[in-house]
């Protein structure tokens, strides 16, 4: 059998120009679909790193209504609730940059800092920000980005809030999770309040909650969501997973269409090998012949095309994932995570995408040459050794 | 050459009758022309072309006795070529018996006939038709691959075949490395290396020039007489036909 195989594989440098280009060409295929399952993986990062205990409570209608800030309190006093927090979206930008997009949330930093715990900062800065009421933090992304130190002054575009804020920057902040956006700009809640009109003064975007037993936190989130039932204003309290997965699904159409040009990539690819292979066989219809006069039977011809389709398969699969394993983990995974922190704060090749890309290439080399291995086997020995050439 | 080969294929019915014989035996006591090797008798072959039947052999009767080189000549489409691939075990007749060291063929099925080519058959082919990303060693070998030998036995097998065809210097070369006449000696070391009971070749010389051509006749010659190997030549060469102990004229699908 090893002998056969190796016959198999040797075909492979009957037609080196040939090899080189199809290996190449399904390599490319299989570099974009690393790349787009990689985004579609990275997309989802947030939620899958998600913690466990943690749940979010938002407007019932959508995001972006407002919830009465009070409403904390009522969470708080909920059994099995151990600490909660909240934010606003701020919608803010830097006047100089317009174009550069990151998240500006108001915080109520005394609360937020226990309740996200993934985000660390080291203790001399946490002190300077408590005490700063026009201060701010921000991700170690966009401090790199922006160029930003501890003691700079930074000035933020409102959009949601209009007008000119002004901030200092107290201390950078790094994450513990991959999930955590490191390029976010976050600063007092009270000191963005304070200087609203009184007309939107007191309302808060979502509240964020721990739990004592992740195990109940259905439960919770039910109770949470009865307390306001009966009010102007209701909730909608999910896991921080399920959350995130409803912020995603709001880009859904984006996410399946990638889904599909995944496929579709995968297609190509086999339809790549699927005429290269095919062309092969052709063009050795008289050797397949001699094999099957000299005694070999009709399943030797069929392994020998699939052996090869098989070759070309792992070499193809080793190519595509060795080039976009360091390209997109060493180059454009950070380039990713410097510029759009935001929608990917994690950016890499996860490890079973790797090796689901190289399985694919051999399964798909494999399905690509079945056809023409049945008819390979086919061939009839008498008209093939006829023919010229 | 005489050692006869572990095949992994199922003994076939007939295999008992085809002992091969130990080369000092072979060369002496029984005339190996007493038995009949080929025994084919009113074979019919229809082929159909569109809606039209083509009828290549007309109840043709033929014995060929083993250890025999036989020429077969005739113009072209008289069915030469047909007849050598029913003799073969390539095609079945239409009608008929054909029955080839000891095995009906026309009643066999198509994994029974690839194992009794396997067996008893070697080809050489006019246009060699050599693997051309294998070396000579390993092209020959190629039969090899079908019985249970192991790797280094079928290695020196080969190498032993190689060297029946004096070609032991050229066997690391691949195919695009070698002479048309090397080309095609090598294709006659495959055909012989798994000892078979009849050569079949299909204008062996028709690609090569004379000296190239005279040279393998020769080899032809050697293999007959030397090793007993029974030989069908189809030949559009007198000088070919020349070397042969006998020669047959087909005409449209007839013996003359």
């Amino acid at each position: 059998m090893s002998g056969l195989f190796l016959i198999a594989a040797r075909n492979l440098g009957r037609n080196w120009l040939r090899t080189i280009l199809t290996v190449l060409g399904a390599a490319v295929a299989l570099i974009a679909f690393v790349m787009l399952r990689t985004v579609l993986s990275s997309w989802e990062v947030g939620a899958e790193y998600a913690a466990k205990d943690r749940l979010g409570t938002r407007h019932k209608v959508s995001f972006i209504m407002q919830l009465p800030k009070r409403y904390i309190d009522d969470i708080r006093n909920v059994p099995g609730v151990k600490q909660a927090t909240w934010a606003n979206w701020f919608g803010g930008k830097d006047p100089g940059k317009p174009n550069e997009f990151f998240a500006t949330l108001a915080v109520d930093a005394p609360s937020f800092l226990p309740v996200m715990d993934e985000l660390v900062l080291d203790e001399e800065s946490k002190t300077r920000w408590l005490g700063d009421k026009k201060g701010a933090i921000v991700g170690d992304v966009l401090a790199k980005k922006l160029h930003l130190k501890v003691g700079d002054k930074y000035i933020l575009q409102g959009s949601i809030y209009p007008g000119d804020w002004e901030f200092q920057i107290d201390g950078i902040y790094t994450a513990a999770r991959k999930s955590l956006d490191r390029s976010q700009f976050l600063f007092h809640w009270q000191y963005m309040n304070d200087l609203l009109p009184e007309a939107r003064r007191d309302t808060i975007g979502w509240v964020m909650t721990r739990v004592d037993d992740p195990s109940k936190s259905a439960d919770i989130s039910a109770k949470v969501d009865k307390i306001f039932d009966e009010r102007d204003t209701q909730t909608v309290t999910m896991s921080e997973r399920n959350m995130q997965l409803s912020f995603m699904a709001m880009f859904g159409a984006i996410l399946t269409v990638l889904d599909i040009v995944s496929i579709i990539i995968l297609v190509i690819m086999l339809m790549i090998l699927g005429n290269t292979i095919a062309m092969g066989v052709r063009e050795r219809t008289r050797e397949y012949a001699v094999l099957r006069a000299i005694g070999f039977l009709p399943w030797h011809i069929r392994f020998f095309v699939l052996g090869e389709a098989v070759v070309l398969g792992i070499i193809a699969g080793a190519v595509g994932v060795g080039i976009a394993y360091p390209f997109v983990n060493g180059l454009m995974g950070k380039a990713i995570e410097e510029n759009m922190s935001a929608w990917f704060p994690y950016f890499r090749v996860e490890p079973q995408v790797a090796i689901a890309a190289g399985v694919i290439a051999v399964v798909l080399a494999t399905t690509a040459a079945l056809i023409p291995a049945i008819q390979a086997g086919r061939i009839s020995v008498t008209d093939a050794l006829r023919r010229v050439g | 050459m005489s050692t006869e080969t572990e095949n992994e294929h199922e003994p076939l019915a007939s295999d008992t009758q085809q002992v091969v014989v130990p080369e000092q035996y072979r060369k002496s006591a029984v005339p190996p022309a007493m038995k009949t090797i080929i025994e084919l008798k009113g074979v019919t072959k229809t082929f159909v072309r569109g809606k039209e039947p083509l009828t290549v052999l007309d109840g043709l009767t033929l014995d060929v006795h083993e250890g025999a080189f036989e020429a077969l000549m005739g113009p072209s489409g008289s069915g030469k070529s047909t007849l050598l691939n029913l003799i073969a075990g390539l095609d079945r007749p239409t009608s008929g018996s054909a029955k080839v060291a000891g095995n009906d063929l026309s009643t066999m099925s198509d994994g029974d006939l690839a194992r009794f080519r396997s067996r008893h058959i070697g080809f050489i082919f006019q246009a060699y038709n050599l693997m051309p990303v294998l070396t000579a060693l390993e092209n020959v070998e190629l039969p090899l691959l079908l019985t249970k030998l192991g790797s280094a036995d079928r290695k020196k097998r080969a190498q032993t075949a190689l060297r029946v065809v004096g070609l032991e210097d050229r066997m690391g070369h691949y195919p695009r490395q070698l002479s048309g006449g090397q080309e095609q000696r090598v294709a006659i070391a495959r055909a012989i290396v798994n000892d078979p009971t009849i050569i079949v070749a299909d204008e062996p010389t028709g690609d090569l020039d004379r000296k190239a051509a005279d040279d393998i006749l020769t080899l032809l010659t050697k293999l007959n007489q030397e090793f007993k190997k029974t030989i069908l030549m189809v030949t559009h060469d007198p000088a070919a036909a020349d070397r042969a102990t006998a020669t047959r004229h087909l005409n449209k699908g007839k013996l003359e």
